[in-house]
C-alpha cells in the first residue's frame, strides 16, 4: 500500500512516500503473562514525570486543556490513531482498555475515579468527529472515556514531547525518507494530581496488572510528591 | 523475547503530523541481544554503526573519556573508519551503556567520577551529542559506580557497584525517567543471604522478573589489579549473589548463591525459554538460572570456562538470538570462546581462538554473522607494556570461523582504551529533530 505521508521534522513539514508493510496475521495477538502479579497496595508506583498539558480537542471539537483530562482522576493514557489496522498495535490497546473499562465499570470503589483517555497521532485524519465515530465503540457504563484529537501537529509534538513517546522514521542508505514511521507503543498511568506513575509497552500491557495499579494509586493513603513542572 | 514474542506492529494511514506505518514494540526479533526486551526502534539488518564508549589515558589525545563512532557498514566507503568522536569532561573510567527504551538516547557511566553522560543518537545516528550530564548519583542515592544502564519503559534502571560510606561493594539501583530526573532508588539485599552487591541487571517481563548479579566496590576496582589479588582480604570482598527481584514490585524475591562474582546476564531469547545463563569471573563457570519443577529460581553451575585455576577471567558473553550458543570473552588469556547451549545443562565449548592480548566486552549482530570484540577492563586491571593493546575488532562470523574485518588501533588513534558498545543504524531517525531533545537540555 502506497502511503502519502508526511512528517514535522524541527516544525517543518516533508512529503513521502512509504510502503506500509501488512499486517502479520500470523503473531500473537498478545504477549501471555506468565506470573500472578504481586497483590495492589504491596509495592509502590513512583512519581515518573508531570504530564504535560497543552490544547486538545474534545470528540464535541471543543478546545480544551489536555490537563482537563488528566487531572482530577486515576488516569490510563494511550496514544492512537483511529485508521491503524494491525491487530498487535493500536487495536491490542484499544481492547485492553475496552478490558479495563469494563471492569472499572463494575467495581463501585473505583468507577468514579477512573477515566480512559485516547488521544490521537493523526491531527489531520482524526478529527473530531472521526473520534466521536471512533468512541461509539465504547460502551456508556459510567465509566468516563474521552477520545481526544489536537488541532495540528504542531500542538501535538508537545505532548508527545512531554510523555516521551516517540516517533520515528526509517531511511534509506542515503538518508532519505524510505519507511514507516515507527513508534514503541506505550500507555500512561496517571494520578490524580496528573503525575505519570507507570508506564506500560505491549511487553507489559496486561489488564491484570493494570487493574492492581489502579487499585494501589488507591490506596495511597497520603497524596504522593508531586513534581514540579 | 521470553515466551509468546510480539512485534507490535500498527499499519495504517496518518496525514499532517506523520503517516504512521508501524507502531513497532516489543522485544522483538532484531538488534543486539542484549538489549532490553522493552526497547523499540530495533536494527532489523546491518547495523551501520558502533558506538564505542572509551576511557581516556593521560597525556594521549585530549585524554578525556569518549563516545567514540565506527563506520560498520562493509557497504560504506568509511568501513571500519573512526567517523565521529565525542568527548566528556575529564577521565571518569568510562565503563558501560545502555539506550533509552526508544532508542533515542544512550546512557553512559564513569565508574570513577559517577558521572552519567546521556548521548543524542536519534537526531542524527552518525554524529552522537551529549545532551546531559547527570553528576549528582552519589550525592542523590548514596551509590556510586554507575554501570549497568537497562531500558524501562519511560525509565532507566542505573546499577551501581558502590557506595558513598566505604567504597566497598554494598550498592543499589537507581531509577531515573528518561528525561534524566531521579525517580526511585532501590538498596541490593543484605539479608536472607544477599551480600547488598550490584553488576548487572536483565529482565524477563512475561515472568515479572528481574535478576541482578555481583560484582565489587570501588575500592577494589580502582586498585591495580596485581596489587589486588595479593590481598587476601580484599579478595573476599567480591559479590557471591544473584538476586531475583520481584519486577513489578521491584523487590528482591531471592538471593542464588553463585560464588566468584557473576557478572552480565542474558536471558535466552528464544520463544518458550525461561532461563539465564551467567560467567562468574573469579571462577570461571558458567551458572543457569531457571525456575525448578516447582516453579522455585534456581542457580546451577553448568560448566567451566578454560582451567578455572590458571584465573582466564571470563568477563562478556553474548548469546545469540535463538539460546543457543554463546560467546565468552576471557581476559587474561585474550581468548573468544563460543558454547554450545542446545542444552543449556550441559553447555559444550566447541571453538576459541587468540582474539587480542586481552579482550573484555563481545557484540554480536542480531543474525550472528558480525562479532565486535574490545579490549579494556578497567584502568588499572587492563595488562602494561605490549600487553596493552586497545582496540575494536570486527569479525565475520560463519559458525565454523571467527575471521577478522576490520580493526580500530585506539592508542594509534589516540583514542584510549576502548570498552563497551552498541549498535547503531542510520535507518532509523527520530522524526523530531531539536524539539524533540530540548526536555533534556
Amino acid at each position: 500500500m502506497l502511503l502519502a505521508a508526511a512528517t514535522a521534522a524541527g516544525g517543518g513539514v516533508a512529503a513521502l512516500a512509504v510502503d506500509a508493510h501488512e499486517p502479520d496475521d500470523t503473531a500473537p495477538a498478545a504477549v501471555t503473562m506468565d506470573f500472578v502479579p504481586p497483590p495492589a497496595g504491596s509495592y509502590a508506583l513512583h512519581a515518573i514525570m508531570p504530564a504535560p498539558d497543552g490544547p486538545v480537542l474534545d470528540a464535541e471539537g471543543r478546545r480544551r486543556p489536555l490537563s482537563r483530562f488528566t487531572a482530577g482522576k486515576i488516569t490510563l493514557l494511550g496514544f492512537i490513531y483511529t485508521s491503524c489496522a494491525d491487530r498487535r498495535g493500536c487495536p491490542l490497546a484499544y481492547q485492553i482498555f475496552h478490558t479495563v473499562h469494563h471492569r472499572v465499570a463494575e467495581d463501585a470503589e473505583l468507577r468514579s475515579h477512573v477515566r480512559l483517555v485516547s488521544l490521537s497521532f493523526d491531527p489531520a485524519r482524526d478529527t473530531p468527529e472521526v473520534m466521536r465515530h471512533y468512541a461509539a465503540g465504547a460502551p456508556s457504563n459510567g465509566v468516563e472515556w474521552a477520545f481526544l484529537t489536537t488541532e495540528r501537529p504542531r500542538t501535538l509534538a508537545p505532548l508527545l514531547d512531554g510523555f516521551g513517546q516517540d516517533v520515528r522514521i526509517e531511511t534509506d542508505a542515503h538518508g532519505r525518507p524510505a519507511g514507516p514511521l515507527a513508534h514503541v507503543l506505550k500507555v500512561f498511568l496517571l494520578d490524580e494530581s496528573a503525575t505519570v506513575r507507570e508506564i506500560y509497552t505491549t511487553a507489559y500491557l496486561f489488564p491484570e496488572v493494570i487493574m492492581n495499579d489502579i487499585k494501589t494509586l488507591r490506596l495511597e493513603d497520603r497524596p504522593q510528591r508531586k513534581i514540579a513542572r | 523475547m521470553h515466551g509468546n514474542r510480539v512485534f507490535a506492529a500498527c499499519t495504517g494511514v496518518i496525514a499532517g503530523l506523520v503517516t504512521l506505518a508501524g507502531a513497532a514494540a516489543l522485544p522483538a526479533a532484531a538488534d543486539e541481544t542484549c538489549n532490553s526486551p522493552y526497547m523499540g526502534n530495533l536494527i532489523k539488518g546491518q547495523e551501520d554503526y558502533l558506538y564505542v564508549w572509551a576511557l581516556g589515558v593521560k597525556g594521549m589525545g585530549d585524554g578525556s573519556d569518549k563516545l567514540v563512532t565506527i563506520d560498520v557498514n562493509p557497504a560504506s566507503s568509511r568501513y571500519g573508519k573512526v567517523i565521529n568522536k565525542v568527548s566528556v569532561r575529564g577521565q571518569g573510567e568510562a565503563h558501560h551503556m545502555g539506550f533509552t527504551d526508544d532508542r533515542r538516547f544512550l546512557w553512559a557511566g564513569g565508574l570513577d567520577n559517577s558521572r552519567i553522560s546521556i548521548f543524542d543518537v536519534g537526531t542524527d545516528p552518525s554524529r552522537p551529542k551529549l545532551v546531559r550530564t547527570i553528576a549528582d548519583m552519589p550525592a542523590k542515592t548514596g551509590y556510586v559506580g554507575p554501570h549497568t544502564f537497562y531500558a524501562m519503559p519511560g525509565r532507566m534502571v542505573v546499577q551501581g557497584l558502590s557506595n558513598t560510606k566505604d567504597g566497598g561493594g554494598v550498592t543499589g539501583m537507581a531509577l531515573y525517567s528518561n528525561k534524566g530526573e531521579l525517580v526511585a532508588t532501590y538498596p541490593m539485599p543484605t539479608t536472607d543471604g544477599g551480600d547488598g552487591y550490584g553488576y548487572d541487571v536483565a529482565i524477563n517481563p512475561q515472568k515479572n522478573v528481574m535478576l541482578t548479579s555481583s560484582f565489587t566496590g570501588r575500592k577494589n576496582y580502582t586498585r591495580a589489579l596485581g596489587d589486588l589479588v595479593k590481598d587476601a582480604e580484599a579478595m573476599k570482598k567480591f559479590g557471591n549473589t544473584m538476586v531475583v527481584w520481584d519486577l513489578k514490585a521491584m523487590k528482591p524475591k531471592k538471593v542464588l548463591s553463585v560464588p566468584g562474582a557473576p557478572l552480565e546476564i542474558r536471558w535466552s531469547l528464544k520463544d518458550g525459554d525461561s532461563w539465564a545463563i551467567t560467567a562468574s569471573a573469579l571462577t570461571s563457570k558458567l551458572w543457569l538460572v531457571k525456575p525448578d519443577a516447582s516453579g522455585e529460581w534456581q542457580a546451577k553451575e553448568v560448566g567451566v570456562i578454560g582451567d578455572p585455576a590458571k584465573i582466564p577471567l571470563p568477563v562478556d558473553i553474548s548469546i545469540n538470538k535463538d539460546g543457543t550458543g554463546l560467546w565468552v570473552n576471557t581476559f587474561m588469556d585474550g581468548k573468544t570462546r563460543y558454547f554450545d547451549l542446545s542444552n543449556p545443562e550441559q553447555p559444550k565449548q566447541t571453538y576459541e581462538r587468540v582474539t587480542g592480548k586481552q579482550v573484555n566486552m563481545i557484540s554480536q549482530s542480531w543474525d550472528g554473522t558480525r562479532v565486535y570484540i574490545a579490549s579494556s577492563l578497567l584502568a588499572n586491571w587492563d595488562k602494561g607494556g605490549a600487553d596493552d593493546e586497545q582496540f575494536v575488532r570486527g569479525f565475520a562470523w560463519d559458525g565454523k570461523e571467527l575471521k577478522p574485518a576490520f580493526e580500530v588501533d585506539f592508542y594509534k588513534e589516540k583514542l584510549g582504551r576502548a570498552h563497551h558498545m552498541k549498535l547503531g543504524s542510520k535507518a532509523m531517525k527520530t522524526a523530531y529533530g531539536g524539539e524533540r531533545t530540548a526536555a533534556l537540555r
